[in-house]
């Protein structure tokens, strides 16, 4: 009964002691957006402000993004649109080609990674440096991110030292600390950016009043790649773009602090031109689904999401198993219903990762009712046909029982001969309640029995006690 | 190749049920007693240093004692007499590269993050991020309280000349830092000096 999930979340759990590690770095993450949460008053008034903008400017997005564009080009920028993921890379290949780019160094974009620009690329000889620190890691490892934020947490220090001396970045052997892996990963990544002939970044706001794209990172990786290289692309979302500068602060002040517990990034960089000595800024706008999600009367408000990370965070299942556990490139309760928009065939899988505790949208900045979500998601299963013949019997099965109360009590009132079945055939692979669990007792009584006459004369004495406490 | 039409017209198609815009004017943001001293212990708490500057100081004086060893100080400010090297000048933004010090101005400081508004008033604005250490220029009395007050403040003067004769709309870049590059990539360790500069010191100048 094993959903695609859970079996992966068991190569996860082996090892133990990182599976402890990563769930309590996870919860010191969350208890650091507490902090910033709570010292600010105005805090809860800011999530439902900032969900409000996003409702509005998602449902009115075919104008703003013509104000963007707009706005953009007078700037002097191109702007680009792409259909879908096919699309946005053979633009992205066009433009590179017509500056004979050999290099081009990027700062982080999940729109990248859903689209699968750097394999297309290299496909096409053009040689591709990811330069965050964490994506620099794992693009040297040939892995994916395993969080959107914190893309290599499944690595620990030594995995990167040792990757680090295999690949000539540091030379020190045995020596892997921290802080001199990240000076060399400096080192290397600094003669990256001097001789790359493009950069490229992602965006986390288009801005349709200026025409500006607003990325923040903590490292100045984007402003490192737009710097030195004589030619800039940025890579942007539809839902990427909100109205103005107002509507800025309410989600520059939230980003950091839900996702890191930073009061800020160390960087929020504004790029409205290009360089005076580089050629035209690029923009590419990629719909790849997002004209069609807003269309789900159910699921749409999942394009109200800024990626700041904190559901991961603050998610029980994602902090236990991992984001390799997901089928989906995005992980955590965001990944779940992106990639159920993405193809509900392909990973209804993960809407088993979610123990519906809803703590992700109590966290959520934007308030995207991501547990809701995931529930709704799971009552169409049989709809996809992808629902698990197991349990929808049991389900069957038990609408049948609940919805009699006749056999609901005779059944009730024999269970406890289910005490007498031997252990080794409870507790065997035909009975999939006891893989992790131990069987339960029965009682000999059903509650029902137990409780017979009982719950009358409680609740008569409460209402006593109270009518006497009132007439004091 | 799908044109910007083809998309928009299909998103709009698609949109259910539209939403008003709310109300922003009524957010009840922080503001601070000494919004100075907030945004220098701010700057403290993110890893960076704040120094207040006597009047009648010497600004290169003071960039000389805190870097004693530097060699290449990068600056296109007048006052930076110290300089050695100017982004206005360079041939290459790269040929900034091996600066161990890097001098720029800040418009405004905000109280509640550390972050200070640097629009490019450059020709190359690799100063603001190749310099090993970034010093930061700024008048005292122009720190705002929150992003809200900032943006709003970007907004009123975006076309204003700032450093330089330059406004952020002539180089159309700038950039809120807040203290030194950072990363915790590596099994969550917090490092400083992770792609930009290693240490960030602001200035701040009397009236």
């Amino acid at each position: 009964m094993s959903t695609q999930h859970s079996k992966a979340a068991k190569k996860f759990l082996k090892n133990q002691q990182y599976a402890h590690w990563h769930d309590a770095t996870f919860w010191a993450v969350r208890s650091k957006r507490d902090n910033m949460a709570y010292g600010l008053d105005e805090w809860e008034q800011l999530r439902e402000k900032a969900s409000q903008i996003k409702r509005h400017t998602i449902t009115h997005l075919d104008e703003y993004l013509d104000q963007f564009a707009t706005n953009a080009e007078k700037n002097g920028v191109e702007v680009h649109w792409a259909k879908d993921a096919a699309e946005f890379n053979e633009i992205v290949y066009g433009i590179l080609k017509n500056h004979d780019v050999k290099k081009m160094v990027k700062s982080k974009s999940m729109l990248t990674e859903e689209c699968g620009m750097n394999p297309y690329l290299e496909s096409k000889g053009i040689e591709v440096v990811e330069t965050d620190l964490g994506e620099r890691i794992i693009q040297l490892k040939g892995q994916a991110p395993s969080h959107i934020v914190m893309p290599a947490i499944h690595l620990n220090h030594d995995d990167v030292g040792e990757l680090f001396e295999e690949k000539g970045i540091s030379n020190e052997k045995g020596n892997h600390d921290p802080t001199y892996l990240t000076y060399m990963a400096r080192l290397s990544l600094r003669n990256e950016f001097l001789t790359a002939d493009a950069g490229m970044t992602g965006a986390n706001f288009g801005i349709a009043e200026t025409g500006d794209i607003v990325v923040c990172t903590n490292e100045g990786n984007a402003d490192m790649s737009t710097s030195c290289p004589k030619l800039h692309i940025a890579a942007i979302g539809l839902e990427k773009v909100i109205p103005n500068y107002d509507c800025l602060a309410v989600f520059q002040r939230m980003l950091c602090r839900a996702g890191t517990g930073q009061p800020t990034t160390t960087y929020t960089s504004h790029f409205r031109k290009a360089r005076p000595t580089a050629h035209h800024m690029h923009i590419v706008l990629v719909d790849n689904g997002r004209s069609e999600w807003i269309g789900n009367p159910e699921h749409w408000e999942s394009l109200k999401c800024i990626r700041c990370g904190s559901c991961m965070n603050t998610c029980p299942v994602y902090r236990r198993s991992g984001g390799y556990s997901y089928s989906y490139f995005i992980p955590g309760p965001i990944g779940i219903n992106l990639g159920m928009l993405r193809d509900p065939l392909v990973h209804s899988g993960n809407v088993s990762a979610c123990t519906l505790c809803n703590s992700c949208q109590t966290v959520c900045p934007v308030k995207v009712n991501l547990g809701d979500q995931i529930y709704q998601w799971r009552q169409q299963l049989s709809e996809f046909g992808t629902a698990n013949p197991q349990k929808h019997l049991m389900c069957q099965g038990m609408s049948i029982l609940y919805g009699s109360p006749g056999l609901y009590n005779f059944v009730t009132g024999l269970a406890h001969w289910a005490n007498f079945i031997p252990a080794p055939l409870m507790n065997c692979g035909l009975n999939p309640w006891a893989e992790g669990h131990k069987m339960m007792q029965f009682p000999k009584k059903p509650f029902h029995e137990m409780m017979k006459g009982k719950v009358r004369s409680t609740l008569g004495s409460l209402c006593t006690f109270r009518s006497k406490n009132s007439e004091k | 190749m799908s044109s910007k039409e083809d998309i928009l017209k299909k998103y709009r198609a698609n949109i259910r049920e539209q939403f008003d815009m709310p109300d922003l004017s009524d957010i009840q943001a922080i503001t601070y007693p000494d919004p100075l001293m907030q945004f220098m212990n701010m700057i403290k708490s993110v890893g960076g240093n704040a120094i207040e500057v006597d009047k009648g100081r010497d600004i290169n004086e003071i960039i000389r004692e805190l870097y004693p060893d530097a060699r290449e100080i990068a600056s296109n400010l007048p006052e930076i007499t110290i300089a050695t090297r100017n982004p206005d000048k360079v041939g290459r933004a790269r040929d900034l590269n091996g600066t161990d010090v890097g001098v720029i101005r800040g418009v405004f400081g905000v109280a509640e993050n550390g972050c200070v508004w640097i629009p490019q008033t450059m020709k190359e604005k690799a100063v603001m991020f190749i310099s090993e250490n970034l010093v930061i220029l700024l008048n005292k009395s122009e720190i705002v309280n929150n992003m809200h007050e900032a943006y709003a403040r970007l907004s009123a003067e975006a076309d204003s000349q700032g450093p330089m004769g330059k406004s952020f709309s002539d180089y159309g870049y700038g950039t809120f830092i807040s203290g030194p590059s950072k990363t915790a990539d590596i099994a969550q360790v917090l490092v400083m000096g992770a792609q930009a500069a290693r240490s960030a010191t602001v200035l701040l100048l009397p009236e």
